[in-house]
């Protein structure tokens, strides 16, 4: 596994808290602290940024159109669903 | 784990037609299955990355949601139900298909001991406009490393970050803690982003 976060202890507890971050799940102390954090630690907003990034292309991931013949096995699942009621 | 509060049913835009479903119109069965057919599709592949299971996923889960629909009293959205016995389906696979224990994701793994590979600025994938990196390969890219992660992140991240479920709702569908999706959902987006990162390395 590739790595690019080492430093300090702080930035690991920090490191560990990214994702709440990003999510604003933090308590309003502990997301000031990061904000002040990655202003000055290059390593630590480049991880916030990537991070972040990542999400976003998740959340961007497209739609699979439905293959033709599920409706149809559905269709027929239920019926013989309904037949055995 | 503490008991999810019962929602209001007027919240739950599938109360009537569950509703009515329950009251003896199963001919209505089919509605559901139109409303949620595509997105269980969708749940199934990302899941499972093959287009058959995620067929046969949709098709076990509907045939579960019509023999205990009558069981359904509304302590969480139909939506969330039904993405909880997805789910079990999925689980319910895995474990008929393979013994090996699951790998643990540990944050360890992606806290960085080499100080040279520290990147020194973000890169340019995590900065230029988001539209001009998606494309169909990178969508195939993001898609394998999900496919790669351990069930019970891969569960996690789809729900959160893919169909769009919160914390709470996450933590309902799978029956665990809201903590433990936090701990899971970051474990698995630090292996998204290192793929990604591989990914882009190697395009450059």
């Amino acid at each position: 596994m590739t790595t690019d976060c080492q430093h300090s202890e702080h930035c690991r507890e920090l490191f560990a808290k990214l994702s709440e971050y990003l999510d604003r799940e933090l308590d309003v102390k502990t997301r000031q602290e990061i904000e002040r954090h990655v202003e000055t630690c290059i390593k630590c907003n480049a991880c916030l940024e990537t991070l972040k990034r990542t999400i976003e292309i998740c959340r961007h991931v497209k739609n699979e159109p439905i293959p033709e013949l599920l409706s149809e096995r559905l269709k027929k699942m239920l019926e013989e669903a309904v037949g055995s009621v | 784990m503490t008991p999810p509060r019962k929602l209001p049913k007027k919240q739950d835009r599938d109360y009537e037609l569950v509703q009515a479903i329950n009251s003896g119109q199963r001919n209505l069965f089919h509605s559901l299955v139109k409303r949620y057919e595509a997105k269980l599709y969708n749940f199934g592949f990302r899941m499972c990355g093959d287009s058959r299971d995620a067929e046969d996923l949709v098709q076990e889960t509907f045939l579960n949601v019509f023999r205990y629909l009558n069981n359904f009293r509304y302590e969480t959205k139909f939506k969330n139900w039904l993405y909880r016995i997805a789910s079990s389906v999925c689980i319910k696979k895995r474990r008929k298909s393979k013994y090996a224990p699951e790998k643990e994701l540990s944050l360890e793994d992606f806290i960085p001991s080499d100080e040279n590979a520290a990147p020194r600025e973000i890169p340019d994938w995590a900065s230029v406009p988001l539209d001009r990196l998606l494309d169909e390969e990178l969508s195939g890219t993001i898609r394998d490393a999900i496919v790669d992660l351990p069930e019970k992140y891969r569960l996690v991240v789809v729900l959160r970050d893919l169909e769009g479920f919160g914390t709470e709702e996450t933590a309902q569908i799978l029956n665990i803690s809201p903590s433990n999706v936090k701990v899971r959902l970051h474990r698995a987006r630090l292996f998204l982003r290192d793929a990604l990162k591989s990914y882009f390395n190697h395009d450059d």
